[in-house]
């Protein structure tokens, strides 16, 4: 298995154009529960490689509504499964990459995501009552693509996240939890679309983001962790929310990217040598996007979706990427 | 999915592979599809439980089932047992997450239906003691989460579950009892950030309550930060931290004195004057310094070194 020194766009489209089709894939059906995510995903990946019709409009939108749990006024990740707050972002970025928000009812869904509110601030994720600043980053960014921010109690939310801050200037998933790199883009990215980025010790955090970066040029999630492709997004949009992109080495950090393509089959790994995932795909992806690989399509790092359809409905926020490559 | 290998696989082996996985897979689609139908019927009886355990031992990241286990128990399997038999189930449901823990240590599911069942425990033994059966669960719940961090240091659902133990348990140990065992992690691992942070929440509430006086607190930090910097200089948590307990004090001379001891490590020249020129050319003489032996992040030593030089110039 070489690597590659381009992104090989055209076997990626494929991969993610073959995703659903192996029904006898073990691994395919024990993800069942992330299948709205990864639709998601994919749609993403394929829209910042500008191959965004390479899977039917119509087939997606007729899945994501078959996950409509209409007790709940949300969705499931899949049909029969039960409404969360994850899926049901999911399922709205979907349908407004597709402009095919007509097919939700805004006004129950809203009333879903704002039922999860706890008293402190933090989202649950359903019912059950798991908290985590990915549920508020779930809820912020939902209820902004529907329109509804003016619903949210901005305070409260902000004042949650600012009682998460550590001592080394991130974030963790609930108060008093460790700084990991993916919570520290949800609660970064919360406070961009809310417009409370002052609340962020912009330099310790944009210091600790930089420090990510490992001598193979990978990034990692906390200190003294594996590099992953994954952190390619995590770390790279929050630093771009902080306009600090350039506190890494972005040259190290494309070829470690690339060299975690699957040259056979198509796909990003975790890192050089894994099996490819859907996942891995559109963050390394959207990472290289981030890092202005040429003939890639601009994403929105607070909004993980194309950045000028972002842009069209009003809610870009200030953050800086590189300068998009000639070649 | 993450750390999965790409294997080579002969001819042979592939299609021996095929096989198995072809097998498990119509022995849990048959499952899958059987549980989620009763659910979907209503089904509250044991044999429909006895196959949500078997279903979630092989996926305990289907949540769903999960939810429905515990409308299982709330619906049918509470009402009308007693306190002690209820409590005997959830004791089961712990049991059995603890195993599926060792197995899967990072599943949220998992650590959730925990958390559910500790939540529920019911009153008992007794009128007079109503807290006995809470008690005695909540307190093995510690030495259960130690187990997962002796497992592995860093998982941050262990430390995570660990708070809430210590938030939420009738009898706590003290805060000073917490800090005693962040020090044990970090004297068994310099590098454990999970341990170095769970230490900055503890010391911080200790400051708050004055049950350690911060500034004598902050010395003996120092002491600790330092023995860690020269058993392993290049070990990024000790590094973060010191500069936390730096911003924690006010001191211009700890400061000072600080660099000092920095550029003693570096084999730097000795000790420059305490006066302010003599800091700001230290600070720049390290930051180029810096910025040789950390390529990757130079943009961001010239950007505090920019930021250095004008604020200077502004004096």
């Amino acid at each position: 298995m070489t690597s590659s020194s381009q992104l090989l766009i055209p076997l990626h489209v494929r991969y993610i154009q073959s995703l659903g089709e192996n029904k006898d894939d073990l691994t395919y059906h024990l993800t069942a529960h992330l299948r709205m995510n990864a639709v998601y995903w994919g749609l993403t990946a394929l829209c910042i490689m500008d191959h965004k019709d390479a899977l039917s409009k119509d087939e997606t939108i007729e899945y994501v509504m078959s996950c409509w749990v209409d007790e709940a006024g949300a969705f499931g990740p899949h049909p029969d499964h039960d409404p969360h707050l994850l899926p049901t972002l999911s399922a709205i970025q979907i349908l407004v990459i597709h402009d095919a928000l007509d097919r939700i009812d805004v006004p129950r869904v809203t009333k879903f995501i704002l039922s999860l509110q706890q008293p402190s601030g933090v989202f649950a994720g359903d019912q059950f009552g798991e908290i985590d600043t990915r549920f508020l980053y779930s809820a912020v960014n939902a209820l902004s693509l529907l329109d509804q921010l003016h619903q949210l109690d901005v305070e409260k939310t902000v004042s949650y996240i600012k009682q998460c801050k550590n001592f080394d200037g991130g974030f963790g998933a609930v108060i008093g939890a460790e700084s990991h790199a993916a919570q520290v883009w949800v609660c970064t990215a919360a406070l961009a679309i809310l417009d409370r980025l002052d609340v962020i010790d912009q330099d310790t955090l944009a210091w600790w983001l930089a420090e990510r970066q490992l001598p193979n040029g990978g990034l990692n999630g906390r200190p003294q962790k594996l590099e992953d492709v994954c952190y390619s997004f995590w770390v790279l949009s929050s630093l771009s929310v902080l306009r600090k992109v350039s506190w890494i080495d972005a040259d190290k950090l494309t070829s470690f990217i690339l060299s975690a393509q699957d040259t056979e089959n198509g796909g990003i790994a975790d890192r050089p040598g894994d099996l490819p995932d859907v996942f891995h795909t559109i963050f390394g992806v959207a990472g290289l996007s981030l890092l202005g690989y040429p003939g890639l399509v601009d994403i929105d790092p607070v909004y993980c979706m194309p950045a000028n359809l972002i842009e069209s409905k009003g809610l870009r926020k200030g953050w800086e990427a590189l300068p998009r490559k000639a070649s | 999915m993450h750390g999965v290998k790409r294997v080579q696989y002969s001819q042979a082996a592939l299609e021996a592979k095929k096989q198995r996985d072809h097998d498990k897979l119509k022995a849990y689609l048959a499952l899958s599809d059987d549980v989620i139908a009763r659910k979907k019927s209503h089904d509250m009886s044991n044999e429909a439980f006895e196959l949500t355990t078997r279903l979630l031992r092989m996926n305990p990241e289907f949540y769903t089932v999960w939810n429905y286990r515990r409308d299982m128990f709330i619906e049918s399997l509470f009402p009308q047992r007693s306190p002690s038999e209820v409590n005997e189930l959830l004791s089961d449901d712990l049991s059995l997450t603890f195993e599926l823990l060792k197995q899967h240590p990072k599943v949220y599911g998992i650590w959730n239906h925990r958390r559910w069942c500790l939540e529920h425990i019911p009153d008992g033994p007794s009128p007079d003691d109503v807290n006995g059966y809470r008690n005695s669960t909540w307190n093995k719940e510690l030495f259960v989460v130690e187990k997962m961090l002796d497992a592995d240091a860093r998982n941050f659902h262990a430390w995570n579950y660990r708070r809430y133990i210590l938030a939420t348990m009738p009898f706590p140990p003290p805060p000073k009892s917490e800090l005693a065992y962040t020090t044990r992690k970090i004297e068994a691992n310099f590098s454990n950030f999970s341990a170095w942070h769970q230490r900055s929440k503890v010391l911080t509430t200790l400051w708050e309550t004055g049950e350690l006086d911060r500034v004598k607190s902050i010395e003996e930090e120092f002491e600790l930060v330092r023995n860690a910097m020269y058993t392993d200089p290049d070990d990024q948590s000790v590094w973060i931290y010191h500069a936390w307990l730096i911003g924690n004090g006010n001191y211009a001379a700890r400061l000072q004195f600080e660099i000092t001891s920095i550029q003693e490590l570096l084999d730097e020249q000795p000790d420059s004057k305490w006066d302010k020129k003599a800091l700001v050319d230290s600070c720049l003489e390290l930051l180029a310094k810096l910025r040789d032996i950390d390529p990757p992040r130079r943009r961001r030593y010239d950007e505090i070194a920019e930021g250095i030089r004008s604020g200077n110039e502004m004096q």
